[in-house]
């Protein structure tokens, strides 16, 4: 399929930029432990949010619409004259075809910045490049960045609903959903059947609407993933307790348990490992890595309980099991639900035809 | 740049968009710039989709760390809606009870076309007929509790204007806005009626109403900001499916749908079409100029790539400051900086920032016998006056009252239940449930089935005892992110204001117990208490931002005169909640709204 270039919308691009790319002082104010100390991001409002990833219509289909998003690249210049030509070049499309960014346009004038809106598939991870006058560039807010195999660096994004692990390893993936799923067990007891039967009905809908990203990642409703993509992007500056509490907890459960994988544990090892983490005297652990099991938990609940129940493009809450979880068990005598989220949510993840998210 | 403005109006909310309004109707060739984007609802938007979504992390999003030099929270974590001002780029610092300087979140309303009415409850009361007399209602009593330094008798004012002389404006403010509630029940006169009718109330609310009726407080459907019915004065339409307005997505959120009657889809959308009317968005003013005689001839503003402006004004034009109570005399404040004979102007006497308010703020919260889904509601259902009569007050010992409403809409969604736990302060946003590692495993799953659906909170909104050293300065060293000084709020609770809180939290309370137990009044409350009891009371605002610029007939006495006017200025005009002498006893919004069309009347005659 071709890629789509959507018409250029200056107010929409300002709308986004101008708060968070505007500003005299330049102090370190935005660096929170995700970039190098004199990082110049770090000087950079949320500069997360770039490109931005947004919802997407094409006027006709929310079905169709649905599994695409609105992506808008920006280009930002400070020198004292404006590039005479901005391009774009990326493994959405081949690698020879460029795509060139509108200079965007206030009361008349033209602005700092230069824009390209794209309509791109969810579930992805796609690399770029600016081509400013010739000379090829990595985007300068984008601090998502990767090393191909041919060691050059390119700027990374990834669309909505992203099953692909950009943060963590496989086998912190196993670890974490053991951990996740003692934080929140909403797989256990009662509550696993309503979730396995949930996922197969979710599996039967996807042969018919092309559930394609809704994979059943981890037993937490995917909130290993919604994790893994928050530390890609939003909350980057946690990585680092997850790079070094995760070894930790591996290590400390070899220990405890030489004859077994960590991530193949029963239950009551890892309930009892969450509450000695909430206490903050884990036998085993290396305070000198990390002094606090118990910030980690403390991070940790509020990264499992986000990602069960925030919005599924995020990628946790998977085909919205965790809303559909409480609707389920939350029911008047009647046996109507006391948690109808299906009809404030956008078609097909929801029933509203009236708000398309 | 163009300088043919009859008038320039800074900030597009409640206290701007009614004159923008008005003055556009009329003819006038009006600007407005507004320091945050426009984002329209989808029925106004170009590619059908809306900016504001039904998303609980646009609400509150990822953890940010505050990074404020100077600051005894530095490192801390804070939290913020995708509209309101980041922290480490425009910080408010508050004076704890320590001394020491804290940057804050609270106080901020949304930096958007529509400004705070895009993310506030919509929740739309009249002040009552007492709250415009405080100075001569307190005069000459003997009988007010907590106040043995007599403040509230001496600092008490009068508004220079009467209910009666709002009521009018009140009317139009409900008609033009879209407004849905009942009048009977309301302690205060109407001259029409202009509410649409209220959706059926969110079953939860039901507790509330057999409270009130247990204890025989009269009462009311609160009045909420949101359509219910197709409203010609804006050209909105409500769906076939009328209650498709009652989300659960309503307090700090913007509506996709356009159905909250913001100020941009109510008000600013009806002219924005017209040729005299222009919009500019995403534009920072910096600071005013002023010429000998104390006309404002020049702003000074960034545009959206963050380049200096200067815009000329041409002569009998207006400048109307509406950025909210603390942004406003901020900039007042770094006008005066700038400029000498602004500052000898603004500065004739020393109440410029003086005065701040916001309210009493406080409740109840209960834990009801039935859960009900409270995912279908929007921010409140009933309302009671009881707590403001003369009788009231005089029983109680209060120089002034407050109302007091369920809020519906509250830990509604399973995101707001957590981050709210324990706390519902911008400021310590997740805090509580992170720190309270009981919720862990089963517990966790507990605490959903104890708590999902079936908590209820009644609060109430009370007039703040205005005292002189509560007030809005430019803080020595913290700047903003254009190296300007940020807003130093310096503020405490009066004993009187802690005394109301108790009583008026101890009255919602009742409200629950009785609507349990409507006989015995025995339900257990979960917590009650006033916000004076938080541990950062001083910084709690609750986005009433009151006062610092108070208006009065007397020039040494007050900041504006009688129509807003800054005195000893040609046409310098605050009409944001700043001029507000007193804080009200209800959230401030409509009565911004009332007076920003008093205001506009007036300028019609002189423009």
């Amino acid at each position: 399929m071709s890629i789509v270039v959507l018409p250029q919308d200056d107010e929409y691009v300002l709308n986004y930029c101008a708060r968070y790319l505007t500003r005299e002082n330049q102090e370190i104010r935005h660096n929170y432990g995700q970039f190098e100390e004199q990082d110049a991001l770090g000087s950079i409002c949320e500069s997360w949010r770039f490109p931005s990833v947004d919802s997407y219509w094409d006027g006709k289909d929310p079905k169709t619409s649905y599994f695409y998003n609105r992506v808008t690249f920006v280009y930002k210049h400070s020198g004292s004259s404006p590039p005479g030509e901005v391009r774009l070049i990326g493994n959405f499309a081949c690698l020879y075809e460029s795509f060139l960014l509108q200079p965007v346009r206030f009361l008349g004038e033209p602005t700092v910045y230069h824009a390209l809106t794209l309509v791109l598939p969810k579930g992805k991870v796609y690399v770029y490049k600016f081509i400013v006058d010739g000379r090829v560039c990595l985007d300068a807010i984008n601090p998502q960045r990767v090393v191909l195999d041919n060691g050059q660096p390119w700027s990374r994004l990834f669309t909505d609903l992203c099953p692909e692990l950009l943060s963590f390893e496989p086998a912190e993936v196993e670890l974490l959903a053991r951990l996740t799923g003692s934080v929140l067990p909403l797989h256990r007891a009662e509550r696993r059947c309503f979730i396995d039967r949930y996922y197969e009905q979710i599996d039967r809908e996807s042969r018919k609407v092309e559930y394609a990203h809704t994979q059943r990642l981890d037993r937490s409703v995917g909130v290993v993933n919604f994790i893994d993509k928050l530390l890609a992007r939003q909350e980057r500056h946690h990585l680092i307790a997850y790079r070094l509490c995760l070894p930790i907890i591996d290590k400390l459960l070899r220990a405890a348990h030489p004859d077994s994988e960590p991530a193949q544990l029963p239950e009551v090892v890892f309930d009892e490992l969450c509450r000695a983490m909430a206490r903050g005297r884990v036998p085993g652990w290396d305070y000198t890595a990390y002094n606090s099991p118990a910030y980690f938990l403390q991070l940790l609940r509020r990264h499992t309980f986000t990602g069960a129940f925030s919005h599924p493009k995020y990628g946790g809450n998977v085909g919205a099991a965790g809303w559909a979880y409480l609707e389920e068990r939350y029911r008047n005598p009647e046996g109507d639900t006391l948690f109808a989220w299906r009809r404030a949510i956008e078609y097909p993840l929801g029933s509203s035809t009236v708000y398309r998210g | 740049m163009h300088n043919d403005f009859d008038v320039v109006i800074i900030g597009s909310g409640a206290g701007g968009a009614p004159v923008a309004h008005t003055l556009a109707q009329a003819g006038k060739a009006v600007l407005v710039i507004e320091k945050g984007p426009l984002f329209r609802p989808q029925y106004q938007s170009p590619n059908g989709l809306s900016d504001f979504k039904r998303d609980e992390l646009f609400a509150t999003g990822p953890e940010k760390r505050i990074r404020v030099p100077g600051v005894s929270n530095w490192g801390e974590s804070y939290y913020s809606s995708h509209v309101e001002p980041d922290l480490n780029d425009e910080p408010h610092i508050y004076q704890g009870e320590d001394g020491r300087d804290r940057a804050t979140i609270e106080g901020y309303t949304a930096q958007v076309v529509g400004g705070g009415t895009q993310l506030y409850g919509g929740v739309s009361l009249r002040y009552c007929p007492i709250d415009f007399c405080l100075g001569s209602f307190n005069a000459e009593r003997t009988d007010l509790q907590d106040d043995p330094a007599g403040d509230i008798r001496r600092e008490a004012r009068d508004w220079p204007i009467t209910y009666a002389d709002l009521e009018p404006y009140y009317g139009r403010a409900e008609r033009l806005i879209g407004i849905n509630g009942t009048r009977s029940g309301q302690a205060k006169p109407f001259g029409g009626d202009y509410y649409q009718r209220p959706l059926p109330p969110n079953a939860i609310s039901d507790y509330v109403k057999t409270g009130l009726d247990a204890l025989g407080l009269a009462s009311y459907r609160t009045p909420l900001a949101v359509i219910t019915e197709d409203h010609a004065p804006s050209g909105r339409c409500v769906p076939a499916e009328s209650e498709v307005a009652k989300s659960g997505f309503i307090n700090r959120y913007g509506d996709p749908l356009g159905l909250k009657s913001n100020t941009w889809v109510s008000l600013l959308t009806p002219v924005s079409r017209l040729e005299n009317f222009a919009l500019w968005t995403n534009c920072v003013v910096t600071h005013l100029g002023c010429a000998p005689g104390g006309r404002i001839d020049r702003l000074f503003y960034r545009d959206p790539s963050g380049a200096a402006r200067r815009l000329d004004l041409k002569p009998g034009a207006v400048v109307v400051v509406a950025c909210s109570a603390i942004e406003s005399v901020r900039l007042l404040a770094l006008s005066a900086l700038e400029g000498a004979e602004f500052d000898r102007r603004i500065h004739h006497n020393d109440l410029l920032g003086a005065y701040f308010l916001t309210h009493c703020l406080g409740g109840a919260e209960a834990i009801m016998h039935r859960r009900c889904d409270k995912s279908r509601s929007l921010d409140s259902d009933w309302a009671t006056d009881a707590c403001q009569s003369e009788a009231f007050l005089h029983q109680t010992g209060l120089w002034a009252g407050g109302v007091i409403y369920n809020n519906t809409s509250d830990q509604a969604l399973p995101l707001s239940l957590a981050r709210t736990h324990g706390s519902q302060d911008l400021d310590t946003i997740w805090r509580a449930f992170e720190g309270d590692t009981r919720l862990l495993g089963e517990p966790l799953i507990d605490f959903l089935d104890q708590s999902f659906g079936t908590l209820l909170s009644v609060c109430f909104m009370a007039n703040q005892v205005p005292l002189k050293s509560n007030r809005i300065a430019l803080h020595p060293s913290a700047r903003d992110k254009w190296n300007r000084p940020a807003a130093y709020i310096i503020k405490q609770w009066h004993p009187h204001d802690i005394a109301a809180m108790n009583l008026l939290a101890e009255q919602c309370a009742r409200i629950l117990r009785f609507g349990a137990d409507p006989v015995h009044g025995r339900h257990p409350i979960e917590g009650q208490g006033g916000v004076h009891l938080a541990p950062n009371a001083r910084a709690r605002i609750a986005n009433h931002i009151l006062g610092g610029a108070r208006f009065g007939a007397d020039p040494a006495d007050s900041v504006l005169d009688p129509t807003c006017r800054a005195w000893q200025f040609d046409n310098l005009y605050v009409t944001d909640g700043s001029f507000m002498p007193t804080s009200g006893g209800a959230n401030p919004t409509l009565t911004i709204q009332a007076n920003a069309f008093r205001i506009a009347d007036h300028l019609l005659a002189r423009i």
